[in-house]
């Protein structure tokens, strides 16, 4: 564990010390201005405006923080020639992948906990108390948070920050999108066998739609974190997939970057 | 037999070959290092000398596991230098070490133990230890982007020496440094070797290689031209001897004609060129016998830039 612990503690710091936590001024900001301009004009709605838009700001800011921070993780090491001075000692590659993944999923986690913090206190300064859908909603933003820094690893591991983050957004937008696209290729493809090649196809992207159920039709149910909510069971399958989903995009980072000449 | 030797050398590197590819499409190759082979042995200073592009830090870096040969192969205490375990006794310093400038030399190093896995107490005695006896304590706790490229090296070196390893690999830890640094990097390395370590470091300052290494392999072009002790390899090819003699001047001339000897004129007397070695004592006791004075005996030694110099251009006429 000691290599690996290391590594992790090491990115979270770089994280933590550029400026990151910066961020969190500019949510405490936008949460300000929409328990206090925004639930104002709602119509009596202030708690579910209040809700829906924290819980989407810190949707937004999860990933915003997971593919700036992840584009270059690998990348920079590499370019400013730091990645000499751990990769000569006794760790291995996929070690290090890890440790760096587990670092900043720990930074953005950081990040997101004190936003969640401050959404709770504007809630309560509001009157509008604690929901406990809240919860579950920041949960699965974690998780969604750890898929998309499993994919910026893998790309970082053999691209250019802009490459990786062109590529990382073009998966959420498609992963986010999942369920619209299947639909469109239902609807333009009427041969079974070119629908369920092109199912397949979009099986290879991480389902992030899972992730964001918040005011979707949901398995034939109207999901929202002022109402009903999805249930214990469903943060927990969602929390196996991620980890598994992650994990797989990990070990494909693992293979490329095995045998890489760091030049 | 063998497998006995390489388990117990330091470094084995056997026929090490490695090409890369450049251009937009990767069309070119540049063959970095052709069939490279040399070991080292326990506790000796061993120099890698060549000019740049010789292939030297390509070298240090297939040992060190940062990149991969295409043939050949490398063994660190009898493993391949493939494998973590082989760098667990190892301690590299690259050439203009890059750190991570948010951090302090004390955190990087806490960092640098960590990843060995050292005891906290263990660790944290050491950090403060090597910190003092490479002169960057009073800076420990401030970032290291504030530090001088000499600060920056004595870190580099930390770093190296944090598991208090038995063999340490520095790529150029020289160059760049003033001559006050340069000597106390060279006691550093000196000090290293009388406790028992190994180390190799690549260079092109020819003085300070003479200086402290035992055993020097010039490399150029990708393979090692020349490989030995300083002694041997400046007493290679011995052209002669020079004699400096006083006394009659006919006698000389004509003692020298007879031995078959060059004669120039010199400031004191004459300087009679030996073409070998082998005759020396001979013509010393004829020059004695003849009541000639000996002034001074001096061999004709090459240097080591001579040498590096001459088998550069060769592999450079080679190619």
């Amino acid at each position: 564990m000691g290599p690996l612990l290391a590594i992790a503690s090491n990115t979270y710091r770089e994280a933590i010390r550029n400026k990151v936590l910066y961020s969190i001024v500019l949510f405490a900001l936008l949460i300000i201005l929409v328990g206090n301009f925004l639930a104002d004009i709602s119509l009596h709605n202030d708690k579910r405006v209040l809700f829906d838009v924290g819980i989407g700001l810190l949707s937004t800011f999860g990933l915003i923080l997971s593919v700036f921070t992840g584009t270059s993780l690998i990348y920079k090491e590499i370019d400013r020639k730091t990645i000499y001075l751990i990769l000569t000692k006794p760790v291995g590659r996929a070690q290090f992948l890890f440790g760096k993944m587990l670092g900043l999923v720990g930074s953005v986690y950081l990040v997101l906990a004190l936003m969640f913090v401050l959404l709770v206190a504007q809630s309560a300064i509001m009157g509008s108390g604690f929901h406990p859908n809240l919860f579950k909603a920041v949960l699965l933003i974690f998780f969604e948070v750890i898929i998309i820094i499993s994919i910026t690893t893998l790309f970082s591991s053999f691209s250019t920050p802009f490459i990786t983050g062109m590529l990382t957004f073009g998966i959420i937008v498609i992963g986010r999108l999942l369920p619209d696209l299947k639909q469109i290729i239902i609807v333009k493809y009427q041969a079974d066998s070119m629908r369920e090649l092109a199912d397949r196809l979009l099986q290879v992207f991480p389902q992030l739609y899972l992730f964001v159920p918040n005011g979707h039709d949901f398995n034939g149910q109207y999901v929202s974190i002022t109402a009903e909510f999805v249930t214990w069971g469903y943060i927990g399958w969602t929390a196996l997939y991620a980890i598994m989903y992650s994990a797989i995009i990990l070990l494909i980072a693992a293979m490329v970057f095995r045998r890489r000449d760091l030049t | 037999m063998k497998r006995d030797t390489d388990r117990e050398s330091p470094l084995v590197i056997t026929d090490l070959k490695k090409a890369f590819r450049t251009g937009f499409f990767k069309t070119r190759k540049i063959n970095a290092v052709q069939g490279l082979s040399f070991s080292l042995e326990k506790g000796e200073i061993f120099g890698l000398l060549g000019p740049n592009g010789a292939g030297k830090t390509t070298t240090l870096k297939m040992v060190t596991g940062l990149i991969f040969p295409d043939a050949g192969s490398v063994s660190v205490f009898g493993k391949p230098a493939s494998t973590v375990s082989s760098r667990r006794k190892m301690g590299f310093l690259p050439e203009n070490p890059w750190f991570y400038d948010y951090l302090t030399a004390r955190e990087f190093l806490t960092m640098a133990a960590g990843i060995f896995s050292i005891d906290r107490k263990v660790a944290k005695e050491r950090i403060e230890t090597l910190l003092n006896q490479l002169g960057i304590a009073h800076a420990a706790d401030l970032p290291m982007r504030k530090y001088s490229k000499g600060m920056l090296q004595r870190a580099g070196l930390a770093q190296a020496l944090i598991n208090d390893p038995d063999l340490v690999i520095m790529d150029e830890p020289l160059s760049g440094l003033d001559p006050i640094g340069r000597r106390e990097l060279r006691e550093i390395i000196l000090a290293l070797k009388k406790r028992g370590k190994t180390v190799l470091f690549s260079s092109h300052i020819l003085s300070d290689v003479e200086e402290i290494c035992d055993r020097v392999a010039i490399v150029a072009r990708g393979k090692v031209r020349e490989i030995g002790t300083i002694d041997s390899l400046l007493n290679m090819g011995i052209s002669g001897a020079e004699l400096e003699v006083k006394g009659d001047e006919e006698a000389i001339l004509t003692l020298a004609g007879e031995l078959g000897l060059s004669t120039t004129r010199s400031m004191t007397g004459y300087r009679v060129g030996l073409p070998s070695n082998t005759r020396i004592q001979e013509i010393l006791g004829r020059f004695m016998e003849a009541g000639i004075q000996i002034l001074e005996l001096k061999r004709h030694r090459h240097s080591l830039e001579s040498i590096f110099v001459e088998r550069s251009e060769k592999a450079q006429e080679e190619a």
